[in-house]
């Protein structure tokens, strides 16, 4: 009864409202509702009325031929709380973190980035196989982690470590991931950069991209069902956005009504890329409407508009059992992975710009100085301190051996089949006649 | 004259379209109906439409079954209160048994809501709620990787593919995703609560598009399990051991046995070992293995080959096609000497090849002639020519008498 007075409340307001309108006045309903939002085809059929009776559709005939523009040239508008230069602009978007929160944003962008540069040093000297940075990016990392509860549940792509730096992932750990050596929880199979945490709610990245995105769904709706208050996010770039995936994630996410935030970082770049040639319309954040998904662009490289748009996206996410897409902008200022050199396809100006000019990092220390809660001394002291701490962790992860090659083959099934135990037995045989011609010194007895 | 001719020809037409059913179709048939004759002749037979190219089997009752659980002394299985089911209605107590049992278990995919294309999932969305029952958009990698996800937290999900033949959108995130959550993690996630059942095979009017039986694909796929079973018992007991074990598994279900096979099921739920072939049929000369549908063919190629040749066959179904269970079929063929496998699937690449293939590694010493192999070709699954693409009971007969004689 409710949802049929609901529907017609809908109906009436339909007439004469644009789609956009309609979206920014859809109610919030209360949790517990037999639906969130009322249903666009259980109107009364009545053969009498002059009105479309389609069941695809909720709208009004039009006699007028007319394509609607999309509208690319002014697109949706990006939210941000502080300037260039870390000036709230607007007070009452001021999230008025206390000063311990800020300085853990803070110091885990900084942490991060000095991880960075010191792994992707130790690839270049042949130390590990492969990395990726985070660079520029760090404040869509820290600002949506900082939002969520620490049980809410990460989906990630592959340029996501600030979130698991905020949640305080020790060095120790990221490091013996890309080392993979003994201490690598995910016992060495995979690529550097493939973190996961279950004690941090950080689900194993995968590199086939945007794959994530209908898992974290899935998720979502399971946490529903459990009435667990907690929600899923699933991080991915806005080039990973284009695969069948993604559609299907979000398709699947409003229709079954999932509790989750989808996070676009669209850092400009997928490889050598540009957002061009990913997408003609305007965005990710565009494409949000038409699945029925609530949907906002925020600068992504302002830590407090993040937070901001993460937090509210969380609270209503939860309450009201449906999904929230945010679209972060930003830039990758670092190449795409160890194996790219990103000068083949953008210029140094442009990279430097972002680096100089709009960096997540630099914007909220200008807001820390501003508060009086930072200085130049604590800045020398934490990055000697920060540097130190990422050269203990990396001399240390260096010196680990690896797992013991038996671990080659656990895993595959809960239980270790018949014939996997065979084959492990053969390379056991192999091993004791031909080791010599193996690393065996490097791996575990 | 030629009026009269082509009256003629449209009345031959007609009838020809009446012995298949297909007159309806016809334009003017509506008036022609006055005119058919009933279609009782040779001629029309031989116009019908196939009759299946198998007869299904139950397995005799009454049925003791020695399960291997947990514990270490095997338990023998009573049936119970049973009740008739064919396929479908197995597939359905199956899964009402599961949603039952497990509060978390969920069942989804295309049109499972109102009971599904095949009737599996009847009743089940009254009994438990459109919480727990409920369609998804029409997207196959939408389907497996939202499972995928529900899994991922330990809740049981069970995902509906409408026919194997649209899995393929889905095989990124079954053999990229799924198949490799445990160990690409350490052990630190996994999706093993998820179970993914599809309608696999011929049904006589298929072709290309609902006959198909992936089953090899996936078997080059470690980390999951592929599991077909024969009848309405064996579906009921093998689907719930998928739905229970902790590894994700894809259960082809032989759509034409959905109403071809009804026997006996018990009512309770029961698990059937996966990994484990069953030999349903003992003998000396050769052994015979299939899977679904084709284990009915052989197990009546087993009877005439009796029959004409006084030769005794082994049947075996081998039930699970990855892990699969070597040891019972190699300790079979040390004793026979002679291997037949036989599938639905295009020979090349078929699972047969991987079968035989081990066979010759393990027992060369034991073989006295070359392993056979009666599949379909190497064709896409036609429609009107099925009846000679299926490898059908008298393929298979041909191919044990050459090995006979070899």
């Amino acid at each position: 009864m409710a949802v049929a007075i609901a529907a017609a409340r809908v109906w009436r307001l339909n007439r004469g409202l644009s789609q956009a309108a309609l979206l920014l006045l859809r109610q919030p309903g209360a949790r517990g509702l037999a639906r969130s939002h009322p249903p666009r085809q259980q109107q009364q059929f009545s053969s009498l009325d002059d009105k479309p009776q389609f069941p695809g559709a909720s709208a009004e005939f039009i006699d007028k031929l007319e394509f609607i523009q999309p509208n690319v040239i002014s697109g949706i508008p990006i939210y941000r709380v502080m300037d260039r230069q870390g000036q709230i602009i607007n007070p009452s978007e001021d999230p008025h973190l206390p000063k311990e929160k800020v300085l853990k944003l803070y110091k885990s962008m900084t942490l991060l980035n000095t991880m960075d540069r010191i792994l992707y040093e130790s690839q270049r000297q042949g130390r590990i196989s492969f990395y990726m940075t985070n660079y520029g990016e760090e404040g869509t990392h820290v600002g949506s982690a900082a939002a969520l509860d620490n049980t809410d549940l990460v989906f990630g792509q592959y340029r996501e470590a600030g979130v698991l730096m905020y949640r305080d992932y020790p060095l120790e750990l990221f490091m013996a991931q890309c080392y993979g050596n003994i201490s690598d929880l995910g016992k060495g199979r995979q690529m550097p950069v493939h973190y996961g945490c279950k004690e941090r709610h950080f689900v194993t990245i995968s590199s086939p991209l945007a794959t994530q995105i209908p898992q974290a769904v899935g998720a979502a709706y399971a946490a529903k069902r459990a009435n667990a208050n907690r929600v899923v996010i699933c991080y991915f770039g806005e080039g990973a956005a284009s695969e069948g995936d993604a559609h299907a994630g979000f398709n699947f996410a409003a229709t079954l009504e999932c509790p989750i935030i989808f996070f676009c970082r669209n850092n400009g770049y997928a490889i050598s890329t540009p957002t061009s040639e990913q997408y003609r319309g305007d965005g990710i954040a565009a494409r949000g409407p038409g699945y029925g998904i609530m949907s906002i662009r925020v600068d992504g490289n302002d830590v407090f508009a993040v937070y901001n748009a993460t937090k509210e996206a969380r609270r209503r996410a939860v309450a009201e059992n449906q999904p929230f897409l945010i679209e972060a902008m930003t830039y990758r200022i670092g190449h795409h992975s160890t194996s790219d050199d990103s000068s083949a396809y953008r210029s140094v100006d442009e990279v430097n710009y972002w680096d100089k000019q709009d960096h997540p990092i630099s914007r909220l220390r200008h807001y820390l100085l501003s508060q009086g809660w930072w200085d130049e001394e604590q800045e020398k002291a934490w990055r000697k301190q920060s540097r130190r701490k990422v050269m203990e962790a990396f001399e240390q992860a260096e010196r680990k051996p690896k797992p013991n090659p038996n671990l080659l083959f656990s895993d595959v099934y809960q239980e270790m089949p018949a014939q996997l135990r065979k084959q492990q037995e053969s390379l056991a045989r192999h091993l004791q006649t031909y080791g010599e011609h193996y690393p065996l010194d490097h791996f575990d007895k | 004259m030629a009026v009269v001719a082509a009256a003629a020809g449209w009345l031959l037409r007609l009838r020809a379209a009446g012995a298949e059913g297909h007159w309806r179709r016809l334009p003017g048939a509506g008036l022609a109906r006055g005119f058919l004759h009933p279609a009782a002749t040779v001629e029309d037979a031989a116009q019908r439409r196939q009759v299946a190219h198998f007869t299904f089997q139950p397995d005799p009752e009454p049925r003791e079954y020695a399960l291997e659980t947990q514990s270490p002394l095997p338990r023998n299985f009573e049936m119970g209160q049973t009740q008739k089911m064919n396929l479908f209605q197995s597939v359905t107590s199956a899964l009402d048994n599961s949603l039952a049992k497990d509060p978390t278990a969920v069942i989804f995919g295309e049109d499972v809501a109102f009971g599904g294309v095949f009737r599996c999932t009847v009743g089940l969305r009254d009994k438990y709620g459109k919480d727990r029952v409920f369609n998804t958009p029409l997207c196959e990698q939408g389907i497996v990787g939202f499972g995928i996800g529900i899994a991922v937290t330990g809740a049981t999900a069970i995902a509906e593919i409408q026919f194997a033949d649209y899995i393929f959108p889905a095989f990124d995130q079954i053999v990229n995703e799924a198949a490799k959550y445990r160990y690409r993690s350490g052990d630190l996630f996994n999706c093993g609560s998820l179970t993914i059942r599809s309608p696999w095979g011929c049904v006589g009017h298929g072709a290309l598009y609902h006959s198909q039986s992936p089953e090899a694909f996936f078997a080059h796929c470690p980390g999951i399990k592929v599991v077909i079973p024969r009848s309405p018992f064996q579906a009921k007991g093998l689907l719930l051991s998928c739905i229970e074990d902790k590894n994700p598994c894809i259960f082809f279900e032989p759509k034409i046995l959905y109403r071809a096979a009804a026997e006996e099921v018990p009512i309770e739920p029961y698990n059937i070992p996966l990994s484990q072939a069953e030999v349903i049929q003992e003998g000396s000369d050769v052994t015979l293995v299939a899977w679904g549908t084709q284990v009915h063919v052989i197990r009546e190629v087993a009877s005439m080959a009796k029959e004409k040749l006084g030769v005794s066959c082994e049947v075996i179904d081998l039930r699970t096609i990855i892990p699969w269970d070597v040891d019972t079929i190699c300790k079979s063929v040390i004793k026979t000497g002679r291997l037949l496998i036989s599938h639905e699937a295009p020979l090349t690449g078929g699972f047969a090849s991987e079968i035989s293939s081990t066979v010759q590694e393990e027992c060369f010493l034991n073989l006295e002639a070359p392993i056979s192999r009666v599949c379909g070709y190497d064709t896409p699954f036609p429609h009107i020519f099925e009846p000679f693409y299926i490898p059908d009971k008298w393929k298979c007969y041909d191919a044990l008498r050459k090995m006979i004689n070899y």
